[in-house]
């Protein structure tokens, strides 16, 4: 079962880090335009939309990489401090409750929507010649569906962890505040902090 | 026991919850609009429970607004939903305000890895070594700027935590007052612009967020300023709180080349004059002359401060764009205000012309920024590969557009150059080679990270660029600024093969930032597609009506509805957090801003100030608990907290002031967009 879950953690984070990517693209694109519009007075019309297009396509294709290392914001005034099984008994029940019903409202209206636009084949309406923009409806589904794979994987995490009183493993990830890491950042040791002398002779 | 404590706190508060809606429900006679109020109890409730809060507020949005829908056609509720649903999902995906939080997160993971905050804080403390509590004082102007750049709260407590916690320890300051410090100072860069709370009050109440980023820069300043007067004010008090340094701390080693004429002048400014003229004492002349450059950096910056301001002033009256007045005026104050807090250190400078000591590829960025700020004639914002043409073409391409008819030259701008002028030299009087030395630290960590942030923030306030755009071209900073600076560290490390050391990394920051930017954009995005959703079902079922009603029915003037809502969020900001708060709430409270002729953008400003206290009222002060994560053993959390209380006071006062005095924070959108 564990090897189940952890390759449907991989297929998430997968395909989240092959999404994410997009925030290099998009930072290129606009620095260009920029300098395009500016410097070679050639602006382009489609730029917006594709601005558009990659912003969503980003953020909607990253939510089960999110879901997968438990990224989405929650209140955490009792959270933290309740034992992993009554954690694993509130996140249960929510799930089946608030999460599958509308991921699966989601998924489902978003397969219509995404098909009634690849049925009239669906331009942008952002300027008068605007580039296709059924590709990118049809993101809601997909990104729906692999959201609830992932959300099927934490129900069962929840129940694993109701019997066993733990909660199951998950795959390391790059963290926003990693510790380690940002104690290299500043040459900092453990066993002497007096190398952060200010002004310590290494400022050169 | 500590954490039943805090299981009971959470546990009364939603009891209170749950008891005011058994209470005041009109079981009797249920209306749709109760119902509203109910989901929305009921969600605070359950996000105080801790499952994640975009598919709370999906799940419960949908369920509502079904019941919705169903009460006024049966058959049609499934659909309708489905639609509603799919729409409002579509409208968070194509939104174009949103679109800016991805980049500016980006930039700021960037910025972050660029690993600079050792010299800036260094540098910083250095500079202002004379100040009572200099220590604590350069922490939060640390802070005030890091945070600024990147936005990210807990990589700037955690980084202080390690870096500024141990060294005030050390040097004695007490525990509470370094950990309040670091906290409150980390938590600036959620208010100071570009900041990301802004753009999702922007997209949340429809209030354009480059006015909001003018409207909240002099606040944030202003907080800054406080933060940094309190502990000064703090430290003449009770000097036992942060003893002074020993002076052996403060000496900065000068590079041995420069011995020989330190030795025989004090002042580095003639020193360097009488080493020009011949006498060198056997220095190397490339090394004069280098040096040289860098001690006129601050005459030449002044000096084309000044030249832009009388451009500025002098510019013909038809041209409508008074955009270089306003530049130069602001910028003017800006370097003035800084220099007087820190005069000798010369180093409130923009440099508006880069240098020798600048890394290589933050050359081409301070050249490019700091032409943006001295001269909004440029009309690139923050391109690198524009910045070829040098800062001193912008005043002469603005002298092409002037030339035609000048006007005659105001009084006031004498008493500009008067001022410049005892400025300059006041610098060159006091300017030693110590102070020289600390400069050219500054030179290389301050400023480039000060520019960026101003050619962000001024290409966007100035109008030359969307917030999407200067976001985009700050990340392409953010990558040089990494660069420039991992370059340098594997130069300093070992010469050979520091480039491609260089490249690897660099990769590794590209790629990294990247993940964590999916994951924070993912986050902020997918919550605002539950809270879409949830509000839409709010709206449908009229619970907006209800609330509309009752405040307009107690009949509050303006300042009592701005006391009341902002006692609210103040309020909510202890058990949620400001992204919950601002995305489910502001909704509710924006529509009835118009009857009481409030401007959002203000409310706005409020709001942001206000929930600076949310990071740091416990019990989910995150910045406390990122902070204990790296603290010595024995800081406890209760010291932190001890430590954060005077600066939440501060907030409060703050927010008085702003409240008494909203010209700080419109003055600005008002000069620049009436």
């Amino acid at each position: 079962m564990q090897r189940f879950l952890l390759s449907v953690d991989k297929l998430s984070t997968f395909v989240g880090h092959a999404f994410s990517f997009i925030i290099v693209l998009l930072t290129l694109q606009i620095s260009w335009e920029v300098f395009s519009r500016y410097a070679l007075d050639d602006p382009h019309a489609w730029a917006f939309d594709a601005m558009i297009i990659q912003y969503g396509t980003l953020f909607m294709m990253a939510g089960a990489y999110t879901l997968a290392k438990n990224g989405h914001v929650r209140g955490d005034v009792l959270y933290g401090f309740f034992r992993p099984r009554t954690q694993a008994t509130i996140d249960i029940v929510l799930y089946v409750l608030f999460f599958i019903p509308g991921v699966i409202a989601l998924t489902y209206a978003g397969y219509y929507y995404a098909a009634e636009s690849w049925a009239i084949r669906e331009h942008s309406n952002v300027t008068a010649d605007g580039p296709p923009i059924y590709p990118f409806k049809t993101v809601i589904p997909i990104a729906g569906l692999f959201l609830l794979l992932q959300g099927v994987v934490e129900i069962i995490r929840c129940a694993i962890c109701l019997r066993d009183g733990a909660w199951p493993s998950r795959e390391e990830d790059v963290e926003e505040v990693d510790v380690d890491k940002l104690k290299e950042m500043v040459h900092v040791d453990d066993v002497a902090p007096a190398a952060v002398a200010p002004g310590a002779s290494d400022a050169r | 026991m500590k954490i039943r404590k805090e299981l009971w706190f959470g546990f009364s508060l939603m009891a209170v919850i749950l008891l005011t809606i058994v209470v005041m429900t009109p079981w009797g006679n249920l209306t749709n609009g109760h119902i509203g109020l109910l989901m929305l109890a009921l969600v605070v409730v359950t996000i105080m429970l801790g499952f994640p809060t975009a598919f709370t507020l999906m799940g419960m949005g949908v369920f509502f607004a079904w019941l919705a829908y169903r009460s006024v056609n049966p058959d049609l509720a499934v659909r309708q939903v489905l639609d509603l649903m799919v729409q409002r999902t579509y409208s968070v995906m194509s939104n174009d305000v949103l679109i800016a939080i991805p980049l500016f997160v980006f930039m700021g993971y960037l910025v972050e890895r660029a690993a600079l905050i050792e010299r800036l804080f260094k540098s910083l403390h250095l500079a202002m070594a004379r100040i009572p509590g200099s220590l604590a004082v350069a922490t939060i102007v640390t802070c005030a700027i890091f945070a600024t750049a990147t936005g990210i709260v807990g990589a700037v407590v955690t980084l202080m935590g390690l870096l500024a916690f141990p060294a005030m320890l050390r040097a004695g300051y007490s525990t509470s007052l370094s950990a309040g410090a670091i906290t409150a100072g980390g938590c600036l860069g959620i208010l100071i612009p570009p900041s990301v709370l802004l753009i999702v009050y922007g997209a949340t109440a429809g209030v354009s967020v480059v006015q909001l980023y003018a409207g909240a820069f002099f606040p944030g300043l202003m907080l800054a300023a406080l933060y940094v007067g309190y502990v000064i004010v703090l430290v003449k008090l009770k000097p036992s709180l942060a003893p002074k340094l020993p002076e052996s701390e403060l000496r900065v080693p000068l590079p041995p080349s420069l011995d020989p004429l330190a030795a025989r002048r004090r002042n580095a400014f003639t020193g360097l004059v009488v080493a020009l003229g011949g006498r060198s004492f056997g220095v190397p002349a490339r090394t004069v002359w280098g040096q040289f450059f860098v001690v006129l950096l601050p005459a030449l910056a002044i000096g084309s401060l000044v030249l832009v301001t009388y451009l500025g002033a002098t510019k013909p009256a038809e041209v409508v764009d008074t955009s270089g007045l306003q530049a130069a005026g602001f910028a003017a104050d800006q370097s003035q205000a800084a220099d007087e807090g820190s005069a000798n250190t010369g180093l409130a400078e923009p440099p508006a012309d880069t240098d020798l000591q600048e890394p290589p590829g933050g050359e081409s960025e301070a050249k490019d920024a700091g032409k943006d700020k001295a001269a909004e004639a440029a009309p690139v914002a923050g391109e690198p590969t524009k910045a070829a043409a040098s800062a001193a073409d912008a005043p002469q391409e603005t002298g092409g557009v002037a030339a035609t008819e000048r006007l005659p030259i105001p009084n006031w701008f004498w008493i500009v150059v008067a001022i410049a002028v005892a400025l300059i030299a006041a610098i060159y009087a006091t300017l030693d080679w110590q102070r020289l030395e600390v400069f050219k630290m500054l030179l290389a960590s301050f400023f480039p990270l000060a520019i960026l942030i101003l050619a962000v923030l001024g290409s966007i306030v100035f109008g030359l660029a969307t917030p999407t755009e200067a976001a985009a071209v700050g990340g392409f900073g953010g990558v040089i600024l990494a660069a420039a600076y991992r370059y340098i560290g594997h130069r300093r490390a070992h010469a050979a093969g520091a480039a491609t050391a260089t490249l690897r990394d660099l990769g590794n920051i590209i790629k990294e930032s990247s993940f964590l930017t999916a994951k924070t954009t993912a986050m902020v995005c997918w919550l605002f597609v539950g809270s879409s959703i949830f509000s839409a079902a709010f709206a449908l079922l009229g619970g907006q009506d209800i609330v509309n009603r009752w405040v307009l029915s107690m009949d509050l003037t303006p300042i009592q509805f701005l006391l009341l809502a902002q006692f609210i969020i103040f309020i909510l900001g202890w058990p949620l957090e400001w992204t919950e708060i601002i995305v489910i709430f502001m909704p509710i409270f924006i529509p009835l801003l118009a009857h009481f002729q409030i401007d959002p953008l203000f409310f706005g400003l409020l709001v942001a100030l206000n929930l600076q206290t949310a990071f740091l009222s416990p019990p989910v002060a995150m910045a406390a608990f990122y902070l204990k994560g790296v603290a010595p053993p024995h800081v406890t959390l209760n010291q932190i907290f001890a430590g954060m209380l005077p600066f939440m006071g501060i907030q409060l006062v703050a927010l008085a002031l702003l409240y008494m005095f909203p010209a700080i924070g419109l003055w600005l959108p008002q000069v620049l967009y009436k």
